[in-house]
């Protein structure tokens, strides 16, 4: 019946693992996790003012019950060091795990928000409303409240990922070359538009600006914190759940739907979740780029490209890597504050090319 | 059964399909031939629900097809395209195992998973990457997640005995002869089990020896359907293929000693 197939090819190596890749995964999340906790230790520790284990506990746990700030070393664990650490850690997952996921639905490695123009779109977004909320757009100011900032962030996002969608894809598939220099138009676009607005601004808001296209996690405090939950913790956790559609996604929108889900719907709800996750996180900390290509590239070539594994680890690795960039940022040329995103370009730049490398090496 | 009644296509000005219906009975192996562009795919397609018909519809057990909830639609019919790329690094087993996603249940049935992979001849490549392979490797690859989609018809519970379908879309342009044959002999032995079996298939000679139906289709409806006998009539050959008349003869021919 089967001629050369079986006999060739079984009992070769039968050495018989069925859980295989369980134990790795294991060891790679408790390795991740440790390495989450001496990041998150370290950016507490690590300023231009000695910080000791004792105060940091100390400060953790006047935090956890609610007592005021107790001392100047308390104020600044309190009140600088550890929302600041919070906030890398949130926006670190939130992005990497955004940038797993639109590459997951683009089929596409290179499929970074930022690459794209959505992070650039939420940004411009964010300035327009800064600029022009005593004006043009004082009604939005009043009907959003406190939360002005990030939503019209989202809104851009969200926009800028739709037009990249309906560009990028052309009959079910998607076209790499159009989607990144779509990105790239996108991004000039952006660009400009804040440039004129820049022109429109005064000395404050300009202040305000210039964080904005460098992205920084200085501006970070408890209100912050919390709205950033709000808008980054729900798309996670669908995100996080949705391993399974997006791994048969990886095989085409056809088998996806073959194999029961309903493709449209997954994937309109995962980039709204992406662009809710970039769009407050530029919001809040201004364009952070390269996390969402970094992380999950390095995690793929360690564990490959199933998003039940990719997802979690993506979350530990992008929130330890955002907090070793930031202390960096506040490190070296202390006490000026360098601004996180240069510090990821750095990083990122070079990964970004070496990614193109390999892949022009795969089409050759 | 899977029954479709009456099915139009269009695209833009253009029929895909006209008025066709087809009926696939439970343990039954259907080919489906005919030339380039006679519609083959389309109809496949809407047999497994992936595009929706203008007038007539598909029935599986007498319920239309978009009525059934997706993951449950995928317990019943598995789909195998032509080909599938993947620009991630995946390895087969866990391309395999992706068969199990309607049922979510992809740890407890890793040894459907092994025997699958052992059945289309892929278990010893089961760790490399699925885009390093190539083209009729990842069909066979391709063909073990189908089955192991099916699965349960090999294990005849009691309390689940509804019939699967496999609707496969030339799922050996790739392979050789000697995998060609071990392929459908794979999918027939299912047919055995009582999966009802649709192939679109561009080999006569491999239609002619596996087949239990043929329907032959051209310009987007059936033209002609019947025992594999047709495929050893050469005038029918000549109108369904618009093949010359010495070479229907010669197929004709091949397909007696089959």
């Amino acid at each position: 019946m089967m001629p050369a197939m079986q006999t060739s090819h079984t009992h070769s190596n039968d050495s018989e693992t069925v859980e295989r890749g369980e134990p790795s995964f294991v060891r790679l999340t408790s390795a991740l996790v440790g390495l989450l906790i001496v990041t998150f230790a370290l950016a507490l520790l690590t300023g231009p003012m000695s910080i000791t284990i004792g105060d940091v506990v100390t400060g953790i746990s006047r935090t956890l019950q609610g007592l005021g700030v107790d001392g100047s070393a308390d104020w600044v664990v309190q009140e600088l060091r550890l929302p600041r650490a919070i906030l890398a850690a949130l926006v670190g997952a939130g992005l990497a795990v955004a940038g797993a996921v639109t590459q997951g639905v683009f089929r596409n490695p290179l499929a970074d928000p930022g690459l794209i123009g959505v992070a650039s779109g939420a940004a411009l977004a964010a300035v327009a409303v800064i600029v022009l909320s005593a004006s043009v757009l004082s009604g939005w100011k009043a009907l959003t409240g406190p939360f002005a900032l990030p939503i019209a962030a989202f809104f851009g996002g969200l926009l800028v990922t739709l037009v990249i969608y309906r560009l990028g894809t052309i009959g079910g598939k998607t076209q790499v070359a159009i989607l990144l220099l779509a990105g790239v138009a996108i991004n000039v676009l952006a660009g400009a538009a804040t440039g004129v607005l820049t022109y429109l601004a005064d000395d404050q808001q300009l202040r305000d600006m210039t964080f904005w296209s460098m992205g920084s996690l200085a501006h970070g405090r408890w209100p912050e914190i919390t709205a950033l939950c709000v808008f980054i913790l729900p798309p996670l956790i669908f995100m996080l759940r949705s391993a399974r559609v997006l791994n048969a996604l990886l095989m085409g929108e056809q088998v996806a739907m073959h194999l029961g889900f309903n493709v449209q719907s997954s994937k309109r709800w995962l980039l709204i979740g992406a662009a809710l996750i970039v769009g407050s996180s530029v919001a809040v900390t201004g364009m952070i780029g390269f996390i969402g290509l970094v992380v999950p590239h390095l995690l793929r070539l360690v564990v490959g490209a199933d998003h039940r594994q990719l997802l979690p680890l993506s979350a530990l690795a992008g929130a330890s890597l955002l907090l070793v960039a930031d202390t960096l940022a506040r490190t070296v040329i202390a006490p000026a504050d360098l601004p996180v995103g240069l510090v990821m370009a750095l990083i990122g730049g070079p990964v970004f090319l070496t990614l193109l490398l390999q892949q022009t090496k795969r089409w050759q | 059964m899977l029954r479709a009644n009456n099915l139009v296509v269009r695209a833009g000005r253009k029929t895909l399909l006209h008025p066709t219906s087809i009926a696939l009975k439970a343990g039954e192996c259907v080919a489906i031939l005919g030339p380039n562009g006679a519609g083959k795919s389309t109809l496949l397609s809407c047999l497994s629900g992936e595009r929706g018909s203008e007038v007539g519809r598909v029935f599986l057990d007498d319920v239309a097809l978009d009525e059934w909830r997706g993951s449950e639609r995928a317990q019943r019919i598995a789909v195998m395209p032509q080909s599938v790329v993947l620009a991630f690094p995946m390895t087969v087993w866990q391309v395999v195992a992706l068969g199990r996603s309607p049922l979510g249940d992809e740890t407890q049935t890793r040894h459907w998973q092994k025997e699958a992979m052992q059945k289309t001849g892929v278990w010893a490549l089961r760790d490399r990457l699925y885009p390093s392979l190539s083209g009729g490797e990842q069909q066979r690859v391709q063909l073990a997640r189908v089955l192991v989609q099916i699965w349960e018809v090999l294990t005849h519970s009691v309390n689940d005995s509804a019939p699967r379908y496999l609707l496969l879309d030339e799922c050996t342009s790739a392979l050789d002869p000697a995998h060609q044959h071990a392929i459908m002999g794979v999918v027939r032995d299912f047919a055995q089990q009582g999966v009802g079996v649709c192939a679109v298939l561009h080999d006569i000679s491999l239609a002619a020896s596996w087949a239990d139906r043929v329907v032959i289709m051209k310009d987007g409806a059936i033209s002609a359907q019947g025992s594999s006998n047709i495929l050893r009539d050469a005038s029918a050959l000549e109108t369904a293929y618009d093949l010359p008349t010495p070479l229907a003869r010669a197929y004709a021919e091949q397909n007696k000693v089959w």
